[in-house]
Order: structure tokens, then C-alpha cells, then sequence
């Protein structure tokens, strides 16, 4: 079993010397960036340090900091992980105290960034990596998708060794619906009502899959638990206190899956939905050109390689260091459905329907 | 009837033994004084009997029951040892009214609540508390407090009643007028009562016998009168009354003619320690302050001494004398204007003891 | 002018910057929810809505049945058994009491949030001890996710609280009282229900009260227990009540606190009142304070005992050694053999994260130092209180009780809001007197109670010598009160230091980067369930509180009031 910390220092170390190799070339501008750049890599360094306003926790945000770090070496990193919730308040607070302490915003929150972006709290620019990702990753040149994680199935092998796993969405709800007494208690997934994350997954899966009150239906007849984070699961899983979690994030399944053989995943392969981290920048930020250097090595390849690493996928197609686009398009048997990064993120974020979501959502677990 | 027998009760507080042997009996109606400084052991006495202290050796009976036998395994617990304990503090409960401190020794007896009535308020009219029956402690005077804690010993009639200094809360005159009454009632009531005190005074007003303690053990035991008159120790000749106190050579014989040599002054006086001398050459002689007089002219057996002051005490005066290293405190109704004073001091009021 | 003069503007000074202090986060609580948006927004305007929807939401009365149920039950668990382990350690025999007294009070010195995650990692549904119980006898009969079993947990971890007062009430009580009974013919028994009981009723009723206050209050251990079964109290619904609208709902949650702020108010404003009668109460009575001590007899010891025992088992025996073991292991759950599973990864990783090890770092400093600055501001304080009848004195009084009223999250997020808005603040957010000041505040009527009962014990004739002898009220303070009350100020500082220490729902929304604190780390890593860092987190609190404690023995902090 390979010690995920290892792991990770290694692929970071192997990165950085990837990173470290770019800046030589062009006094310092990474290859294939126009000529202009310097500039910003100057005032940048000037800058001396980008402040990073993150969802993503501080051991699987490590990497790309240490790779930025080795890639710029100079420029400090001031990474807040702040949740997706306390990212947004923090920001709208600060922005309406104009005391804008954010360059770059980067949460898995693509609804409440979207919302930020609607605010004009986000500043558009158009980065030298944009052709290399693809187009729904991109909104106004200002929000950009960062990642693609799968949203996936988590469980305990020992636990459900006896029970037929199932691949897809619809065995999910028949395995839920056949086994409900035998799962009594033994199912968990993301609450909405608790998470910024869950509720993107259900309000999305809610808009372009007809049966998933139905799914949550069966869920709720069988007594499961729902859980603020896909952590909370693991810990569950792990212990055998649950057998399985549905709608987690399925990239950490599958690295937590690597890393410990009691567990296992599943993507389903009929539909898999998938969702990014989203980047932008700050209106009004305090070192904005660092910012763009950072928003910029996030899309890199040096900076995909260091994400998709730690076990975050990258989005692009060019990066072979763990997953990417592609494999997991064929790890979902060609069924992933990432959340396009569009304004159409701002629907579920109005209060109208909102409710109307939580009202089915609450009518269904009651069953 | 012996109501109390107090056999060889000893005790130790870690390495120290603070009671050595003690053994006293006492009897209904009568008042019986431990006297002693502090640290004598008389309150430690006191809490034994009440069977508040565990002591390690002794037999304690109380009204023909043995509630302490450290052979025969006894160690009645307080409660089962029919006492009435009023204590120095009083120790009043404070969240319970006069009547209900007075009746609660009756409710734990089971009395009937009409039985408790008439007993509680007979009581507390007989010591004129009647009308303070629906009072908290915190309303009553130190005086008035003191009668509640009396009554409330005193209502279940308990074959011992224990007074833990019953009077040094009080204020000098109350504690006259107390000493008369408290005596008076325990008379009346015909009951065995047991008190604690440091004041000689208060045990030769109070007591019917009195038992001087020191050190853990009963040093001498008698009446006011045996115990103020005719001490046996030294001890217990220096603490009871205002002394003079004088080390010597003793000349002599014990039985006739002895005499104390002191700063060149001998001093004829009778040998009163129930001990034979130990060493002739350090005695001492007591002399009670009375028993002096003083007069501005010689007489037969008179010795001079210089007057070094005279202190007004309201009722009489008190005289300092000097006679070389000799001093003396002696007393007298009028002042000494001379500066030569003249003292008798009577071979029977000279006690000789062994230090 | 006159030094003399002086006195009475320093005492003015002092207790009006703390009233601001106090009245300007709790203010702006109360104006927040009469908004429409956030204050800050431009679109916010008067208005109930705030009100209206927690009035209509079926979820604000589910959650104010839950906290009541909470306080209740907690105040039903911890009173009648903190007063038992105080009456038998104080009034009894009991072998081993002399030990036995700081470990009864562990659990008050452990952060709710650590003792919480100790508990799901020891007994929850898949705790070390439940497995182990399971394997052994085919199924484990307990659940802590259930309402009743956060109510157990929450008043056992409580029972130190009510131990304090009503231990201390007992030390008061001169035992002359109960030997008066029991020479009038009363039993042991009988003299604990019929003196004992009615002499420290004010005391059991003021911690009842306490109590009751901090169930209403209580965080950390409804949001780690209740959140597998969506148990909410009010300060988890005030938290979680963002996420239900996806957007910043401060009106919202500033209308929860001003809802908990009219409960807790008037059980401050009782508490007050039982804390001044209980004293007075406490003076009637005899002065001979010697101490004797009930016995038990062989069997009253056993009993005692085992009480005691499966007390502490529970309440810090099953949580401490579920973190410690939680902290090094990855791995658990049935089948997995514990002695393969060792690692001290967790512990790697968290002093590798630069956000981690500064929390670990930042909390030191804060406790240590910031006890230190907590302290001489809370002597400042007490110093203007101190024989001070006047007017202002009043007042301090009031500015001292507001803060217990409110929740730390709260305290910490109005905190957060003036250090944003207030301009001369403003370069104090990014750094940690943001935290101090707020925590200063949260911790002030704990620490402004152990410097006033430190500086109390100075005599007044002590200062009224120095005052006659020609000394101003200044020089009082300086040759006189504060050389005689030095010690008792080094035990005041380790008392704050564990109370900063165990902190952790103030910087929930205060802390920033470089301003992280263990607890409020612990808060935010659960929202990402991270688990392995909060059990290696929670192992370094417990063994920071655990030096804290042995400082405050060793400087002779006065645990007891």
C-alpha cells in the first residue's frame, strides 16, 4: 500500500522539477505564453504574494501550492480554506468593507462563484491556458473550471460482499428498493441541506435526471444517513458503520479506494455527473497579478499534474499524471456529465427554487 | 446514678496522642467542668463523649449504655448516643426557623407533631423565647441564639447534655447572668451536664466539680472549692486564680517547718504538691494575689519592699513591689503613698510544689 | 490635579471601553436582524423577515424543542450527580478523594468539540469500544446519535460545573451544623437530606441555572453527535442556516441569537440573583470551619467508588481514549487489527500543513501570552469594580453578565464584522489580538470572577491602612493590592490559559490564515471530514490542556471559587 503522503510528496517533487524546468526558457514566462507576460510575471513578483480564498482542505491543496511555490519562487502563498460558505460570506463582507483580501477565489462552490461573478465581485481575463481546456470550462473569460471530479459510489467490500454491487443508476435505486430491510441504516450520502457540494449534485442531478426523487425516495425508506462532507462518509464506511455512499465525491473514492483495500467505488456507468473547482478572480485584488499568475499555473499542465495528483482530475486531456478528462470519460463508459460552467449554475441559487427543491427533497426522504 | 463514665479514653491525632488516659464519672444533676488551656484536650474530651472524635482506647458508658468500648468493639455513632451537644458557635440552622431547630431532635424521635408542639413551646417559654418561635437565627441576638441552642439540646432530654464553651460568644455582662441561669436550669432539670471551658472563673461558677486537664490528662479533679484552694500541682496551682509565682531553694522539712529561699528572702510555707520534693534546690511557691497584705507600717513578719506603682481597678487597687530581683503583685483598698510598702505573707497561703 | 481625582476617571475609563467592548457586538447582533440582507449590503433595508422566517420555519421550532430538551436534560443529569461527587469528596471519607477532585474536574477542561469527537470515536456506532463490546457480546445496546444520548453525553461533561459550586458550598458549610443534627439524634443520611441538602441549595440551584444557560448554548457536541441524525439545536441551525439558503443569511442568524439572547438573559440576570442570596445565606452560621469528615463504612466506600469510577469512565476515561487512540491509527472498524494499524501519519501531516501547525502554534501564543494580556485587562477590570459602589460599578456589572448571553460563534462573527467595518480596527483583523479581543470578551465573567475573588481576599482593613497612612486609591492599588494579590494572579493566568486553550467556536468565523486556532480549526476540517487531523488536533489540545492543568496546579491556581 503506497502511504498517500509519500505519494504525494513525490508527484509534487516530480512536478516542481517539471515547473522549475519551464520559467528558464523566455526569462522566466512559460513557454507558449505570449511574449507580454513578463510584465505580469514582474509585478507579480513585486507583489511578492497571492492570497488564495479555497474549499479544497489544506492536504489536497498542498501540492499545487508547493508546485506554484517551485514554479515562482518568491511569491508566498496565503492559502484559506475557508469552506465553500465562508469562502462566499468572507468575500461579499470584505468586498462591501473594501477591504478585498482575496486575489483568487477557487472553491468547488461553482453555484455561490457563479453568484460572485453575477455580483461583479470577480474580475474577467483571459488566460494564456484557455485553449487547452474545453469550452464549457470557461464562462466570460472570469469563472474557470479547474477540475472534473466524478460524483461516485463509496463502500465497504466486507460489508456488501454478500449484496450484488451495483453499476449503475438504475440498479442503485432497484438495489435500494430490493434490499431496503437488509440496508436498514446502512446507506449514506451528501446532505443538501448541510453542504454547498451536495446540494450541487442533487439540484443538478434533480434538473437532468427525471428519477432522482425517486432515488432519494428509496434512500429514505431504507433510513439512511446524509452527511455534511465526503469525509464524514469515509469515516463511516471505513468503520462499517455504513455500507455504502451514493453521490460523494467520487475522485476521493477512488484515490481512498487505492489507498485502503476495505474499500471500493463505482462510477455508474450510465450517467455519471461530474463538477469542477472553479476559479476567478477578485475585483479589486490586492496583488492582481499574482493572481493571474496563479490562475494561470492552475490550468498549466505543471499545475494540472500537481491537482490531479492529489487526487483532484485534471480537465485537460494533456495531463497523464493520475486521471483526466478523457480516462475518466472512459471509466464512466463514456457517460461523464460535467456541469458546464454557465449561468445556468444561477438557477438553482434563486430562492424560488431553491425551496422548491428542499420542499421534494424533504417529501421524498419522508417518503 | 452514674449517668456518664468516661473510663481510660485515649486518643491520637497521627503521631501525637492528644488525650492520655482520661477517666471521670458523672453524675444527674450536677455540672461537670473540664477545664484546661487550649490544646489541653478538653474540647477533644468533649467531642469523644459525643462520639463526634473516634478515640482508640477507652470505655465511655452514657446512662448505663456502653457507646464506647474499644475491647468490645463499640463505637455508637453520635446519633445513637442520647446527648444533647450545644456548641460554641451555636450552630444553628440557619434555613430553619427557632421552633424548627428546637422541635427537630422530637421529629427524629418520632414525637407526634401535637406532642412536639407543647414540648417546643414549653421549652422555649421556659428560657422566654416564646415569642421568637417564627424567627430565623439570623433575626435573634447572640444571647437569644445561645437559649435556642440550650433548648435545642435540652428538648429530647438526653441523658448527657455536652456545652462546648457555652459562653465565650457572649458579651462579659450576658455571660454573668448566663452562668447563674445555666446552672440554675441543669439544677432544675435534674439532668448530667458535661462543659467545656478555658475560663476558671466561668468552671468555679458553673461546675459542681470541676476536672483540670493538661496535656491530655486529668491533672486534678474536684470541687470549686478543692480546686481553687487546695491544688495538688503546680499546674494547677498556677492556673486557677492571679499568682504570684517565685523559684527558690526549699529549707526545711515538707511536713513542718519548710520554707522557700528566694533572692535572699526566706519565706516559710507549707508543701503542697501531693509529690515529695524532687530537688530542694528548684521549688517553687505559689501565692495568690490575696493573700498578701500590705500594709505602710511594719509588723510581726513583715518584709519591705519598694513600691514601684499602684493601678486603680475600680474596686480596689493593685500593687507592683520590688525587693531586689523579688517582685510581687499584691492588692489592697488604698493606695501606697509611701515609697517603702510593708508585706505579710502566711506560711499557710505559701504553697510549695515541685516545678 | 490630584492623584486622588484620578481614581474615579481610570474606574469610568476602563468600565466604559469595556461596555463598548461588549455592547457594540451585541448591538450589532440586534440591528442585524431587523435587516433585509447583510448590513453591509446596499440592498438591506428595515425590516421582519428575518423573524418571519425563523417563526414560520417548522425547522427554528424543531430546533428550539431539541435545546430545550438539551438544557433540561443536561441540568437533570449533571445536578443531582455533580452534587453527590461533591458531597462525596467533600463531605466524606471517600478513599483517594485527594486525587480523585482534579480528575473529576477533566471534562470542564476539555473542549466539547475534542470530548464529542472522542465519544464517536469510542462509543459511536462504530467506536473502538463498541466493536470490541460487539464482538464480545453479539450487539451493542447504546446509540450517541439518538437525542438521549447527546442529553447524557452533554450533562456528564457537565457535572464538573454543578461539582464546582456545590463543592465549594460544602467547604463553606461549618460542619458544627451537621454535628448539631447528628448529636440530636439524626443519621448520616438523615443529616445530608435534612442540613446538608437545604444549607447548599442556593448553590445547586445556581449551578442548575448555569447549567441550563449553557445548554441553551451548547455547540460542539450537538454538532458532532447530531449530525449524522439532523439533530439541530439553535446554535447548530444559527450555523447551518447559510447552507440552507446557499447565501449569507446573517439576518437570519442574528434573529436566532437575539431569540437565544431573550432565554439566556433572564437565567443570567437569576443566576445573579441566587449568586448574591447564596452568599448571604452562606455567612448565617457557626464559624467553626473544621471539616469532619462522614464515614462511609466498607460497603459506602464501594458503592462511592464504583459511582465515581463508571463516572469517569464514561465522561473521560471512553472520549480521551478514543481520541488517543483515534490519533494513531488511519484505519479501524471491524476486523482490523488495531496493533498493525500505528502510524504517526496523521500527526506528519498536520504539522506539514503550514495552516495546521500555525493553528497549533497560534493557539500557544494565544494562550499563553494572550492568558497573559486576558488577565492584566481583567485586573484593569476588577480593579475598577473593586470597592466600587457608585454608579459605574453597576454598570460593570451589566457589562460583564451581556457576553454570557451570547454564543461565541456569535461573539466571534460581530468580532469579525468590527474589525471589518470599524476603520482603527481594521489593521488589527489579519493579526491574532482580533481572536484575543474576542476571546477576552467570551471568557470575561469566568476570568473577571477569579481576579475579583482573588482581589477580595485582600482585607479591606489591608487597603484602608494605606489610605489612612496618606496613600491615594492609585497607590492602595500599587503597594498594597496588587504585590498581595501577585500569586494569586499567576494561578488566574493558567485558569484563562486552559479556558483559551479549549476555545473553539469564537474563531469559527474569525480566524483567517495566519490566524488559525486549533478548536476553530477542528470545526471547519469537520465540514471537510478530515478526521484524521481533528483526531491528531484534538490529541495535541488534550495534551496542551493537560500541561496547562499540571501549570495551574503548580502555580496553585484556585480551581474552586
Amino acid at each position: 500500500m503506497i502511504d498517500r503522503r509519500q505519494f504525494m510528496l513525490a508527484s509534487a517533487a516530480s512536478v516542481g522539477a517539471l515547473a522549475g524546468s519551464l520559467p528558464a526558457r523566455a526569462e522566466g514566462v512559460p513557454a507558449g505564453y505570449p511574449a507580454d507576460y513578463k510584465a505580469i510575471l514582474d509585478k507579480a513578483r513585486t507583489e511578492g504574494v497571492v492570497s488564495v480564498y479555497t474549499s479544497t482542505d489544506d492536504v489536497q491543496g498542498r501540492p499545487i501550492v508547493e508546485a506554484f511555490q517551485k514554479a515562482y519562487p518568491g511569491i508566498r502563498v496565503d492559502y484559506n480554506d475557508l469552506g465553500t460558505n465562508g469562502a462566499y460570506n468572507r468575500i461579499i463582507s470584505e468586498a462591501a468593507a473594501k477591504q478585498v483580501g482575496s486575489d483568487v477565489v477557487w472553491t468547488s462552490a461553482m453555484d455561490l462563484q457563479m453568484v460572485l461573478v453575477q455580483k461583479g465581485l470577480a474580475e474577467a481575463y483571459k488566460s494564456p491556458e484557455m485553449s487547452h481546456l474545453p469550452g464549457w470550462a470557461n464562462f466570460s473569460d472570469t469563472l474557470y473550471g479547474t477540475t472534473v471530479e466524478p460524483v461516485g459510489i463509496l463502500y465497504n467490500k466486507a460489508q456488501l460482499a454478500s449484496l450484488k454491487l451495483p453499476q449503475t443508476r438504475a440498479e442503485l435505486l432497484a438495489f435500494m428498493r430490493d434490499n431496503k430491510e437488509a440496508l436498514k441504516g446502512k446507506l449514506a450520502t451528501f446532505d443538501p441541506e448541510k453542504s454547498g457540494t451536495g446540494f450541487l449534485f442533487f439540484s443538478n442531478d434533480a434538473r437532468t435526471r427525471p428519477d432522482t426523487f425517486e432515488l432519494v425516495k428509496a434512500f429514505g425508506a431504507t433510513e439512511g444517513k446524509t452527511y455534511g462532507s465526503s469525509g464524514a462518509m469515509r469515516e463511516k464506511i471505513v468503520s462499517g458503520e455504513h455500507w455504502l455512499a451514493f453521490n460523494v465525491i467520487g475522485s476521493y473514492a477512488i484515490e481512498w479506494a487505492a489507498k485502503n483495500p476495505a474499500l471500493g467505488y463505482v462510477l455508474t456507468s450510465d450517467y455519471t455527473a461530474a463538477f469542477s473547482r472553479v476559479a476567478n478572480l477578485s475585483k479589486g485584488a490586492p496583488h492582481p497579478n499574482a493572481a493571474r499568475l496563479f490562475l494561470d499555473f492552475l490550468l498549466s499542465a505543471a499545475g494540472q499534474s500537481a491537482l490531479a495528483s492529489a487526487g483532484a482530475p485534471s480537465i485537460r486531456t494533456d495531463v497523464t499524471s493520475g486521471l483526466n478528462l478523457t480516462r475518466l470519460g472512459e471509466m464512466a463508459k463514456g457517460n461523464l456529465k460535467p456541469i458546464p460552467v454557465t449561468a445556468a449554475l444561477l438557477e438553482a441559487t434563486e430562492p424560488k427554487n431553491r425551496a422548491d427543491f428542499f420542499r421534494r427533497w424533504k417529501e421524498a426522504l419522508r417518503g | 446514678m452514674t449517668d456518664l463514665v468516661v473510663d481510660n479514653v485515649q486518643k491520637w491525632l497521627g503521631g501525637l496522642q492528644i488525650l492520655s488516659g482520661a477517666s471521670f464519672t458523672a453524675e444527674k444533676g450536677r455540672i461537670v467542668a473540664l477545664l484546661g488551656a487550649s490544646g489541653s484536650g478538653k474540647t477533644t474530651l468533649l467531642r469523644c463523649i459525643a462520639g463526634l472524635e473516634q478515640p482508640e482506647i477507652g470505655v465511655i458508658r452514657i446512662g448505663g449504655t456502653t457507646v464506647l468500648d474499644d475491647k468490645g468493639k463499640v463505637a455508637l455513632p453520635p446519633e445513637q448516643r442520647q446527648i444533647g451537644l450545644v456548641f460554641q458557635s451555636y450552630a444553628l440552622w440557619p434555613h430553619r426557623t427557632v421552633f424548627e431547630n428546637v422541635a427537630y431532635g422530637l421529629k427524629l424521635r418520632k414525637a407526634s407533631a401535637t406532642d412536639i408542639k407543647t414540648r417546643v413551646e414549653a421549652i422555649l417559654e421556659k428560657l422566654g423565647l416564646g415569642h421568637l418561635a417564627a424567627r430565623y437565627p439570623d433575626q435573634l441576638s447572640g444571647g437569644q441564639q445561645q437559649r435556642v441552642a440550650i433548648c435545642r439540646a435540652l428538648v429530647y432530654e438526653p441523658k448527657v447534655l455536652l456545652l462546648d464553651e457555652p459562653l465565650s460568644n457572649l458579651d462579659a455582662k450576658l455571660r454573668e447572668e448566663a452562668r447563674f441561669w445555666i446552672r440554675k436550669l441543669i439544677l432544675d432539670l435534674k439532668i448530667c451536664a458535661i462543659m467545656v471551658t478555658h475560663d476558671q472563673a466561668e468552671a468555679l461558677a458553673i461546675a459542681d466539680q470541676v476536672l483540670l486537664l493538661k496535656g491530655g490528662s486529668i491533672v486534678q479533679s474536684g470541687t470549686p472549692l478543692d480546686i481553687y484552694s487546695r491544688p495538688e500541682t503546680f499546674y494547677a496551682a498556677d492556673f486557677m486564680g492571679t499568682n504570684n509565682v517565685l523559684s527558690g531553694r526549699l529549707v526545711g522539712t515538707p511536713g513542718g517547718d519548710a520554707a522557700i529561699d528566694c533572692a535572699g528572702l526566706s519565706l516559710p510555707g507549707t508543701w503542697k504538691d501531693r509529690a515529695a520534693p524532687a530537688d530542694p534546690d528548684a521549688v517553687r511557691a505559689v501565692i495568690r494575689m490575696e493573700a498578701i497584705s500590705v500594709s505602710p507600717e511594719p509588723s510581726a513578719g513583715s518584709a519591705s519592699f519598694d513600691v514601684e506603682g499602684c493601678i486603680y481597678l475600680g474596686e480596689k487597687w493593685e500593687y507592683r513591689l520590688k525587693r531586689g530581683d523579688l517582685r510581687l503583685r499584691a492588692q489592697g483598698h488604698e493606695p501606697l503613698s509611701a515609697a517603702v510598702a510593708h508585706c505579710r505573707i502566711p506560711a499557710s497561703a505559701t504553697w510549695l510544689y515541685n516545678p | 490635579m490630584s492623584l486622588a481625582a484620578q481614581a474615579p476617571r481610570f474606574r469610568a475609563t476602563v468600565i466604559l471601553t469595556l461596555f463598548a467592548m461588549v455592547a457594540a457586538p451585541a448591538a450589532l447582533i440586534i440591528y442585524q436582524s431587523f435587516l433585509s440582507a447583510p448590513f453591509f449590503d446596499e440592498s438591506a433595508r428595515l425590516s421582519l423577515d428575518a423573524y418571519d422566517f425563523i417563526l414560520t420555519d417548522p425547522e427554528f421550532y424543531r430546533a428550539l424543542w431539541t435545546t430545550t430538551l438539551y438544557a433540561v436534560g443536561m441540568v437533570v443529569v449533571a445536578v443531582p450527580l455533580g452534587g453527590l461527587l461533591a458531597f462525596l469528596i467533600t463531605r466524606t471519607d471517600l478513599k483517594g478523594r485527594g486525587w480523585l477532585e482534579p480528575l473529576v474536574l477533566v471534562p470542564m477542561f476539555l473542549s466539547s468539540i475534542v470530548l464529542a469527537f472522542g465519544y464517536t470515536v469510542a462509543i459511536g456506532p462504530s467506536g473502538f469500544v463498541t466493536i470490541a463490546f460487539r464482538s464480545l457480546f453479539g450487539s451493542a445496546p447504546w446509540s450517541i446519535y439518538t437525542l438521549p444520548g447527546i442529553i447524557l453525553i452533554g450533562g456528564l461533561s457537565h457535572v464538573p460545573t454543578v461539582y464546582l459550586y456545590v463543592a465549594s458550598a460544602m467547604r463553606r458549610l461549618p460542619s458544627d451544623l451537621e454535628e448539631a443534627a447528628r448529636t440530636a439524634g439524626a443519621s448520616v443520611w438523615r443529616v445530608s437530606i435534612d442540613v446538608t441538602l437545604p444549607m447548599v441549595l442556593p448553590a445547586l440551584v445556581f449551578s442548575a441555572a448555569l447549567n441550563l444557560l449553557l445548554g441553551f448554548e451548547t455547540f460542539g457536541i450537538p454538532l458532532v453527535l447530531g449530525d449524522p441524525n439532523g439533530i439541530l439545536v439553535l446554535t447548530t441551525y444559527i450555523y447551518k442556516v447559510n447552507t440552507i439558503f446557499g447565501a449569507p443569511t446573517y439576518q437570519v442568524m442574528a434573529a436566532v441569537t437575539v431569540f437565544l439572547i431573550l432565554i439566556t438573559l433572564p437565567l443570567v440576570f437569576v443566576q445573579r440573583r441566587l449568586l448574591r442570596h447564596a452568599r448571604r445565606f452562606a455567612a448565617v452560621g457557626g464559624k467553626g470551619a473544621r471539616t469532619n469528615l462522614l464515614k462511609l463504612g466498607g460497603t459506602g466506600q464501594a458503592i462511592a467508588l464504583s459511582i465515581i469510577g463508571l463516572w469517569l469512565l464514561v465522561s473521560v476515561a471512553l472520549p480521551v481514549g478514543g481520541v488517543i487512540l483515534r490519533a494513531f491509527v488511519e484505519n479501524w472498524g471491524e476486523g482490523v487489527r488495531l496493533s498493525e494499524q500505528l502510524t504517526l501519519a496523521n500527526f506528519q501531516r498536520v504539522f506539514e500543513l503550514p495552516s495546521l501547525s500555525r493553528g497549533i502554534l497560534n493557539t500557544i501564543l494565544l494562550a499563553a501570552i494572550g492568558g497573559a494580556l486576558a488577565v492584566a485587562f481583567y485586573l484593569l477590570v476588577g480593579l475598577a469594580g473593586h470597592r466600587n459602589h457608585g454608579r459605574t460599578g453597576t454598570l460593570l456589572d451589566y457589562s460583564v453578565l451581556l457576553p454570557r448571553a451570547l454564543p461565541g460563534l456569535i461573539v466571534g462573527l460581530a468580532f469579525f464584522w468590527l474589525f471589518l467595518f470599524v476603520p482603527f480596527l481594521v489593521p488589527l483583523r489579519t493579526t491574532l489580538f482580533s481572536l484575543l479581543i474576542a476571546y477576552i470578551i467570551v471568557g470575561l465573567s469566568y476570568g473577571l470572577r477569579i481576579i475579583q475573588a482573588t482581589l477580595l481576599q485582600v482585607a479591606p482593613e489591608l487597603e484602608e491602612s494605606a489610605r489612612t497612612a496618606g496613600a491615594t486609591t492609585f497607590r492602595t492599588w500599587r503597594d498594597v493590592v496588587i504585590p498581595l494579590v501577585r500569586p494569586g494572579l499567576a494561578g488566574a493566568w493558567a485558569m484563562i490559559m486552559i479556558v483559551f486553550l479549549r476555545e473553539y467556536a469564537t474563531g469559527v468565523y474569525l480566524m483567517g490564515a495566519g490566524t488559525e486556532v486549533i478548536g476553530s480549526l477542528m470545526v471547519s476540517l469537520l465540514t471537510s471530514g478530515a478526521m484524521d487531523q481533528i483526531a491528531a488536533l484534538s490529541f495535541i489540545s488534550i495534551l496542551l490542556t493537560a500541561i496547562g492543568l499540571t501549570l495551574a496546579m503548580r502555580l496553585g491556581a484556585k480551581i474552586h471559587d
